[in-house]
């Protein structure tokens, strides 16, 4: 007859019930500090079956199989999920085969009693049980020892990593302080723990392959001494207490807080505040893992590697001083690799706007100048095309004015396409609003939108063709321009290479294409640009393209960035481009060419130039 | 200028030691997306800054649309938005001078 | 005269000075050109400021000092190794000189004006550089001046401009765009011609006369300001922003000819030469010297000199004079080191 409570079980018991209760309250707060349509969204989404299943599908995806981490690094994406998937599966399989095999059958024992216990037979279920030989049995206990085995081979990768990040692929990895390292040291040796714990008592509990037969016979020398055992079992117990109780404060929180995340995100929701509601789930949800270190740009200057967002992230949760907090926000580029990286999808970038909105600017902008203006000054179309086909405009955008390279191309480019087409800011633009908007100042921003909306849908187009990135973004996003088709053009010169309406000759000169941030991560425009490139020349491969293209350093997404440090990053991004010796670099934004063309060894075109090039050879 | 308070230009200065290399070629003016609507000069608000007149000054700031052209131009490198930025958030509109 | 010869690397003042000032120090100079004539950007231009005497006289004046030095022209330095304190140098031709010191006098390249896409050259037909007026005042063949009712020179083209990594000043321009002013308005009695300046810097002898020269006679109108944008309007005239500093208000401005005044960068052509020979540039890219007064014609390479444009950007009499210098330092240091091309 095995026992069926021992006082060692207490360390887990207390400490579980703690967590639970701790996430539990959290959850509710989030939830609470949601503004009120969010949470009623949210709420919704968890009824709706098609959220629902949708929900169910991320949450095993991304919490159990860490399918994201596996795509960018294979042998990262093994560790996560055979920790993760281990442990859920010894936590199901365990409760299945504490119900089944429960010591309690058959006992006459208080219903409290049978419920408390459940607290810990699962997890401890091979000290309170006996042997069975039935199949049903062995199934249970070799499906245990194989998740054991799946977790142990994943900290075994663990340990590399932090010894040798290289081996994993990873450059830079996070540096952390004494208590993370200790929640890791407890997070590592739950499991040989428990290994030895169960190994040690498996000639009476049983066990498979690896407990029974490895750990047993050959750890064990087949002896079982039971101040031994108890010492193990104790040890397991009270290291799983000590994750437990520091789960909260330490970066392990992500592995609750990660489900909260994706079931708001599937809701639709957005970060509004930036230390509120959706805003700390995703701070929670940061696992700390670092692999945005690598990717930010920032990290080409010493010691700004400490701007990253998982520094930034952390500087947050540890509710550092607001300045510094500010100082961070304020000088991330926003280009938005540290989003496409990250296993979780921690959109920081909103959290930054977030924190950026929250300054407080004593000196109100005043565009009441802009009332007066009744229409933009433009070059009026051809007028035998004016008759019988729908108006486009052509908006160049503010920086577009300095590289004329541009505006004449696209102009060019316009002619040659019959395009009944309007340049509406050739005499000067109106500024988008973005870069109003990347300061955080929110409503001036949309002042500007709601002035340029007015005059743009006053012209009657039904086609806008934009040559800015930076312009494209906010139109696509803020503009309620309704029925008005919004182009990049490179997506305009994509659909009339397409159509047959540009003959151009291919020539074998080599093109390295920078995708610009704005128009590449924000809107998954990699084919068009690619596409046109192919029709013209050569393109080379340069070291990181599509979303891991990398900033070219003009980005007005930083506020306070020197000169000095933009320099860095753009060479360090030039570098890249050049891998493979092109003739040229090819982008499609006027300020990323402004930017490299200042120090690029090769010229630097924007992609409507090179097709006029073309064009004309 | 004996009776001009550089207090709060000093702060400025201070986040921004670039602003203190201007030139006055006049580039930001002739640039400024604003500038062709308004009367709205960076170069000018630094000057008035730098010289007391910090109530014309703002009026001027209030105009810009952080478009950035000025920072892509300058021949000097001058983070000219982050100056702008700094000035709405150090002065204050009913400054007197 | 023996073995031992005194390398001239550049064909331009700088090195045609330096030759003849050598050799009648009783050396034996070679100048290496890799042009087919003599005479660098000189040989390029009409007539020189402050006093728009012609270029010609001053280069065939030169050459005459130059016509019994030996001078390999279309060749280029393949090779330097240096034994002992003698340089053995070899030719892309294949020819092989024994040296016991050698003269850099590489000279500029003027600024590529492209890489300024604001000021549209190469985009709008009628934005031409200084060089390319000047050729126009040599020969009077250029389709794109016709009749310029109103022309724009654009100072500090590539100059004090660190969004084009050049941060220093040329030196000339302010004088060539005043003199080149003053001529096209002799050309066009009844055009404007304004010139766009940031400083007005007329250092030298005779400037400030030009300037005045310019203003009095010529009604030369000079705008404080930087031009930002060059556009086209729809009759095909160039539109310029700029802002006129000194009134404090943005002006734009039809022109039919705009000149650009392309500042001096270091020439590429001394970048192989820099290798071999160990020489690094300074903090603007032209080659270093080994101080900024009396070892202006040194660097740190001991039997390497330096003269004219190639160490910073320079007027002609600012050249000539360093060539002479340059002469001097060379014969000194074979003196002192006792070189066997001074045993005569």
């Amino acid at each position: 007859m095995r026992p069926i409570f021992d006082p060692f079980v207490l360390p887990f018991v207390i400490s579980m019930t703690f967590v639970l209760l701790y996430c539990i309250i959290g959850m509710i707060r989030i939830i609470f500090q949601l503004p009120k349509e969010d949470r009623r969204k949210f709420l919704r989404s968890l009824i709706y079956p098609k959220s629902a299943l949708k929900n169910f599908r991320d949450l095993v995806n991304d919490c159990l199989f860490h399918t994201k981490i596996w795509k960018r690094k294979p042998l990262l994406g093994y560790m996560h999920m055979s920790i993760a998937l281990g442990w859920f599966m010894i936590i199901i399989v365990g409760h299945f085969e504490s119900i089944t095999f429960s010591p309690l059958r058959g006992l006459e024992v208080p219903f409290m009693q049978k419920m408390m216990s459940n607290l810990y037979l699962p997890i401890f279920f091979r000290y309170f049980a006996i042997e069975e030989l039935s199949l049903k049995a062995q199934i249970f206990s070799f499906l245990m020892d194989f998740f054991l085995l799946m977790i142990i081979s994943g900290i075994f990768i663990a340990v590399v990593k932090k010894k040798k990040p290289k081996k994993v692929g990873m450059k830079r990895v996070t540096k952390f302080g004494i208590k993370e390292d200790m929640v890791r040291l407890s997070l590592w040796t739950i499991f040989p723990l428990r290994f030895l714990a169960e190994s040690s008592i498996a000639n009476i509990a049983g066990g498979s392959f690896l407990t029974k037969y490895l750990g047993f016979e050959l750890v064990f020398g087949g002896n079982y001494n039971e101040t031994l055992s108890m010492v193990f079992w104790w040890l397991y117990s009270i290291d799983l207490a000590i994750f437990m109780t520091l789960l909260p404060f330490s970066r392990y929180m992500h592995i609750p807080a990660e489900a909260l995340l994706i079931l708001l995100r599937n809701a639709g929701l957005k970060t509004t505040e930036p230390r509120k509601g959706y805003a700390v789930a995703e701070i929670y949800s940061c696992p700390s893992c670092g692999l945005c270190i690598d990717v930010c740009p920032m990290s080409e200057v010493k010691d700004n590697y400490k701007n990253t967002a998982v520094y930034f992230i952390r500087n947050i949760r540890k509710g550092k001083r607001r300045r510094d907090v500010k100082n961070m926000t304020e000088k991330c580029l926003m280009c938005g690799k540290c989003i496409e990286v990250c296993p979780l999808g921690i959109e920081s970038l909103n959290i930054k706007i977030a924190q950026r909105k929250k300054t407080y600017y004593k000196i109100k902008s005043d565009f009441s100048y802009l009332e007066r203006l009744q229409d933009y000054k433009t070059t009026r179309p051809q007028d035998d095309l004016s008759a019988h086909s729908q108006k486009t405009l052509y908006f160049a955008g503010c920086m577009s004015h300095l590289t004329p390279k541009i505006t004449r191309s696209m102009t060019k480019i316009f002619k040659l396409a019959n395009e009944n087409f309007e340049f509406l800011d050739a005499d000067g633009s109106i500024c988008c609003g973005r870069p109003m908007m990347l300061t955080g100042k929110i409503n001036e921003a949309k002042a500007l939108i709601a002035k340029n909306t007015e005059l743009i849908k006053k012209s009657g187009a039904k086609k806008l063709v934009l040559s800015c990135p930076i312009c494209y973004k906010v139109f696509k996003e803020e503009y309620q321009l309704d029925g008005i088709e919004i182009l990049h053009h490179t997506q305009y010169i994509n659909e009339l290479i397409e159509n047959d309406k540009l003959n151009i000759d291919r020539s074998d000169k080599r093109y390295a294409y920078h995708d610009p941030c704005e128009l590449g991560r924000a809107f998954g425009i990699y084919d068009e640009p690619r596409n046109v490139i192919d029709n013209i020349g050569l393109l080379t491969q340069g070291k990181s393209d599509r979303d891991m293209s990398a900033c070219c350093g003009g980005s007005i997404g930083s506020l306070t960035m020197s000169m000095e440090e933009r320099d860095e990053i753009t060479k360090n991004t030039i570098k890249d481009l050049t891998l493979n010796q092109p003739d040229e670099i090819v982008t499609a934004c006027p300020l990323c060419l402004k930017t490299f063309a200042r120090l690029s060894p090769i010229e630097v075109k924007d992609i409507a130039e090179i097709v006029v090039e073309g064009l004309e050879g | 200028m004996d009776n001009v308070d550089l207090k709060l230009f000093n702060k400025i200065e201070a986040l921004n030691p670039d602003i203190n290399t201007c030139m006055a070629c006049g580039l930001c003016t002739a640039t400024c997306t604003a500038g062709n609507f308004t009367d709205m000069s960076f170069r000018k608000i630094i000057l008035m800054l730098q010289r007391g007149k910090d109530k014309e000054a703002i009026e001027l700031v209030k105009k810009c649309m952080m478009c950035g052209k000025c920072m892509m131009i300058c021949s000097r490198g001058i983070n000219t938005r982050n100056i702008l930025l700094s000035i709405t958030r150090i002065y204050n509109e009913e400054q007197n001078i | 005269m023996n073995e031992y010869r005194i390398l001239i690397i550049g064909g331009g003042p700088a090195g045609m000075e330096t030759a003849y000032q050598l050799k009648n120090l009783g050396l034996n100079p070679v100048i290496i050109e890799r042009n087919d004539k003599l005479g660098g950007h000189l040989a390029q231009w009409d007539r020189l400021f402050p006093s728009s005497d012609s270029a010609e006289t001053l280069l065939e004046k030169l050459k005459d000092q130059t016509k019994d030095i030996e001078k390999k022209l279309n060749a280029k330095i393949s090779n330097i190794t240096k034994e002992g304190n003698i340089f053995h140098v070899t030719l892309s031709n294949g020819i092989k000189y024994d040296a016991a010191a050698i003269v850099i006098c590489t000279g500029f390249d003027l600024f590529k004006a492209e890489k300024k896409q604001e000021y549209g050259y190469g985009i709008y037909n009628n934005v031409i550089t200084n060089a390319e007026l000047e050729d126009y005042f040599k020969t009077h063949n250029d389709k794109r001046i016709d009749e310029p009712k109103r022309i724009g020179f654009v100072h500090c083209v590539g100059s004090r401009d660190v969004k084009v990594n050049n941060t220093y000043c040329s030196k000339v321009c302010c004088a060539t765009a005043l003199k080149q002013a003053c001529e096209i308005k002799d050309e066009f009695p009844y055009a404007d011609v304004y010139c766009f300046y940031m400083d007005l810097r007329m250092f030298g002898k005779g400037y400030e006369d030009l300037y005045l020269k310019a203003q009095k006679d010529f009604d030369i109108k000079c705008v404080r300001g930087r031009v930002c944008e060059v556009s086209e309007n729809i009759e095909g005239k160039l539109v310029i922003k700029a802002e006129d500093t000194l009134l404090g208000t943005p002006m734009k401005m039809t022109l039919d000819l705009l000149v650009l005044m392309c500042g001096m960068e270091k020439s590429k052509s001394s970048n192989e030469i820099q290798k071999m020979l160990n020489i690094n540039n300074n903090e603007d890219g032209f080659i270093e010297t080994r101080d900024n007064f009396s070892g202006l014609n040194l660097t740190k390479e001991k039997g390497v000199f330096v003269a004219g444009a190639c160490t910073s950007p320079k007027t002609l009499p600012d050249t000539i004079a360093e060539a002479r210098a340059a002469a001097m330092e060379v014969f000194n240091y074979l003196k002192v080191n006792g070189q066997p091309s001074l045993v005569q």
